[in-house]
């Protein structure tokens, strides 16, 4: 190598290395707090809305350990290789012990499994009933409310405001947290009585929904529940009302995202549709109030679901940290277990046993199209309420303990 | 009316909107031997397009039907004058590389214009509700799709079966050196084939807005579809294209009933068999 061709080398490696070195440098600024989230690929809508949240929650505890908190963004890509070497690299990179964020199922359980081996506390989001079931363990908190709770208030209220809908029909994604539901749902359905009448199993890669419909139409339920969820339940229950579906029966989406998907299906679909919701930004609750004027001032947006999620468990990870006064991880995750506290939806625990969170969810109801004036304001709560599996029936057994 | 007759209808009306995102790739490589990985994108612009048209703009959906094919043939035909070009002559490797990276470009495009959430385009106000009849109900709207989309079909077919400009582009892309020494200018003729397939593209994608909503990465569904289509019925068949998408509206929809969680995976499985005992598929040429 010439004098010439050294001196190009040397000075293109400085260059593309100083960019590094300021990484590492802002790195060692403030207290790390990750925030694990897709925010690229086919779930870059969860991210958008989840970084938000754990935004939210650094302006309500901008100092932690007497350092100003920094939310470390990270990519998890909806893939949950990449969720866990993401977060290991940014554990390394800026001792960052901490991770919340609203996550896939399979990255959830990814991530707080490595949390658990690396050192750390893990507080998410995620549908499987796993990651406080049968993959729990000491690092993992989940915030967002089970299948089971999501069934019990969603299906029971409405049988029992509905008693003359007897024969309800599903439409279900066939995987772990589709059966999840549909189970839930056939034990309440035989609870009460309820005939179901057909079931449509259906692959998670399906946006084409009018046969499942059809098959539905054919057997004529009173009720159409919809188990599936975020951009599959959007087109079942778009094609649904297509089908005039709405005029024949009542409809009930049991894992709805919410305002955000309200906005997606618009108006003259949502209304007269039941959903259920794991938050809403209308709850009349003292943290909530506060929470949507912070959203709503900062960022001029009305929280979602996975906004709430990230918020909520990003600002009581940096409590306990603050109440403990040391970021030990294990510390931390002991002053977590059982905590009560004044949430979004009113008074919530994060119960010890599992580290499951206990909170309301919601069955709501779209408003007529011709009252909605404000596009956040569609729909409104029928009613409310905490349900969590027993922990006795419960398949959590703190691995990792 | 039974359950599977129901289904082979509702198959129809599906297969009918599969056969237009998958006829202009299949016109594309057919005419071309152009690989193009970005007819998905072409698709979700279409749709995006419909959406700012329709909703954004407030001119209707059926204004974006008449504008929207327009305005991706212009965008189809600019992109293929400075970029896609250059690679006619290339690997078939290097054209899908290139026009992968074309279509990203153009969903990272969307997504900075439109964010990542799902838009709703209403179905126009005249093909709101359904068709009743005995035991059949079906949207009005799909009926519209299915019967607007086999008269395209139609004129397709006599556009490049039946026309002089049909033959320039048939004889182009056979034998593209005698046809330029007879005087017809081929890279202009490939240019418009290529910004014609791309507006069918669109115009799928205006078409299955107010069914399937909008949102950034449907372009990616609408690829993996029409490629399925097009290995089933054969790459450059027009005809492969209609029986392709038929057959694959068809069997999701019985399926639907007969084994619903297959439904989807069987078109996949069904590619797979077509490619092992017909890998030019049903109605390519060898």
């Amino acid at each position: 190598m010439d004098r010439r061709s050294f001196m190009k080398v040397s000075g293109g490696l400085a260059l593309g290395g100083l960019p590094w070195y300021r990484s590492f440098a802002a790195d060692a600024d403030g207290f790390p707090m990750g925030c694990a989230t897709p925010m690229s690929g086919v779930f870059a809508e969860i991210g958008k809305y989840s970084l938000i949240g754990a935004q939210a929650a650094a302006l309500d505890v901008p100092e932690v350990l007497g350092k100003p908190t920094r939310i470390v963004s990270i990519d998890s890509e909806g893939n949950p290789g990449v969720a866990v070497r993401k977060v290991r690299e940014a554990m390394q990179r800026t001792g960052m012990r901490y991770v919340s964020g609203a996550l896939l199922s399979s990255e959830a359980i990814a991530v707080g499994k490595e949390m658990n081996r690396a050192g750390g506390v893990a507080f998410v989001g995620a549908g499987a009933d796993e990651v406080t079931g049968s993959e729990c363990n000491r690092a993992t908190f989940r915030w967002s409310s089970t299948t089971y709770g999501a069934i019990e208030q969603t299906v029971r209220p409405l049988a029992r405001l509905m008693p003359q809908a007897r024969r309800w029909y599903t439409i279900t994604p066939q995987y772990v947290f589709g059966d999840a539901l549909l189970n839930n749902a056939k034990r309440i359905f035989s609870e009460m009585g309820i005939e179901h009448v057909g079931n449509s199993y259906h692959s998670l890669t399906e946006s084409e929904f009018s046969g499942y419909l059809t098959n539905a139409m054919a057997a004529r339920p009173d009720v159409l529940l919809i188990l599936n969820y975020g951009a599959q339940s959007t087109a079942t229950l778009r094609q649904a009302v297509s089908f005039g579906m709405k005029q024949k029966m009542t409809i009930l989406m049991a894992y709805s995202d919410g305002v955000t998907q309200f906005h997606s299906l618009g108006k003259d679909i949502v209304e007269d549709v039941y959903f259920g919701c794991q938050y809403w930004h209308g709850v009349d609750a003292p943290t909530n109030k506060h929470f949507v004027e912070l959203c709503r001032r900062n960022f001029k947006v009305t929280p979602p679901y996975n906004t709430a999620l990230t918020y909520i468990s990003t600002r009581l990870t940096l409590e306990a940290i603050n109440r403990v006064g040391s970021a030990d991880p294990a510390g931390i995750a002991k002053a977590l277990e059982g905590w009560k506290y004044d949430g979004l939806t009113g008074p919530e625990e994060i119960r010890a046993f599992d580290h499951q969170g206990l909170k309301d969810y919601y069955l709501m109801k779209g408003k007529p199209a011709a009252e909605v004036s404000d596009p956040d304001e569609m729909a409104v709560i029928v009613s409310s309420g905490e349900s969590t599996i027993p922990v006795e029936q419960s398949l959590c057994k703190m691995a990792g303990a | 009316m039974s359950l599977y007759l129901l289904q082979i209808f509702n198959g129809v009306g599906i297969g009918m909107l599969y056969f237009l995102i998958a006829v202009g790739l299949s016109i594309i490589f057919g005419l071309l031997r152009f690989v193009n990985f970005a007819h998905g994108a072409f698709f979700m612009v279409g749709a995006y397009l419909a959406y700012a048209v329709s909703v954004s703009l407030g001119m209707g959906f059926w204004s974006a039907l008449a504008a929207v094919p327009a305005l991706v043939f212009v965008l189809a035909v600019a992109l293929e004058r400075v970029l896609l070009r250059r690679a006619y002559r290339l690997s078939h490797m290097a054209q899908i590389l290139l026009t992968f990276g074309l279509s990203m470009i153009l969903q990272e495009l969307a997504i900075v214009i439109w964010g990542t959430d799902g838009l709703h385009m209403p179905t126009p106000d005249a093909l709101g509700g359904v068709v009743e009849w005995g035991g059949f109900i079906y949207p009005k709207y799909r009926l519209f799709v299915m019967a607007f989309t086999a008269a395209l079909a139609g004129l397709l077919w006599w556009l490049l079966e039946g026309t002089r400009l049909g033959a320039v582009v048939r004889a182009g892309s056979e034998f593209g050196d005698m046809t330029a020494l007879l005087g017809h200018d081929i890279p202009r003729v490939f240019m418009l084939v290529f910004g014609l397939g791309a507006a069918l593209a669109a115009l799928a994608g205006v078409l299955a807005a107010p069914i399937r909503g909008v949102e950034p990465f449907m372009g990616l569904d609408g690829l993996s579809i029409a490629f399925v289509v097009v290995v089933i019925g054969g790459m450059g068949s027009f005809a492969g294209a209609l029986v392709g998408g038929l057959l694959v509206g068809v069997l999701q929809s019985v399926l639907s009933s007969v084994w619903p969680e297959m439904a989807r995976p069987v078109i996949y499985l069904c590619m797979a068999l077509v490619l092992l005992t017909r890998p030019y598929g049903l109605f390519g040429r060898g």
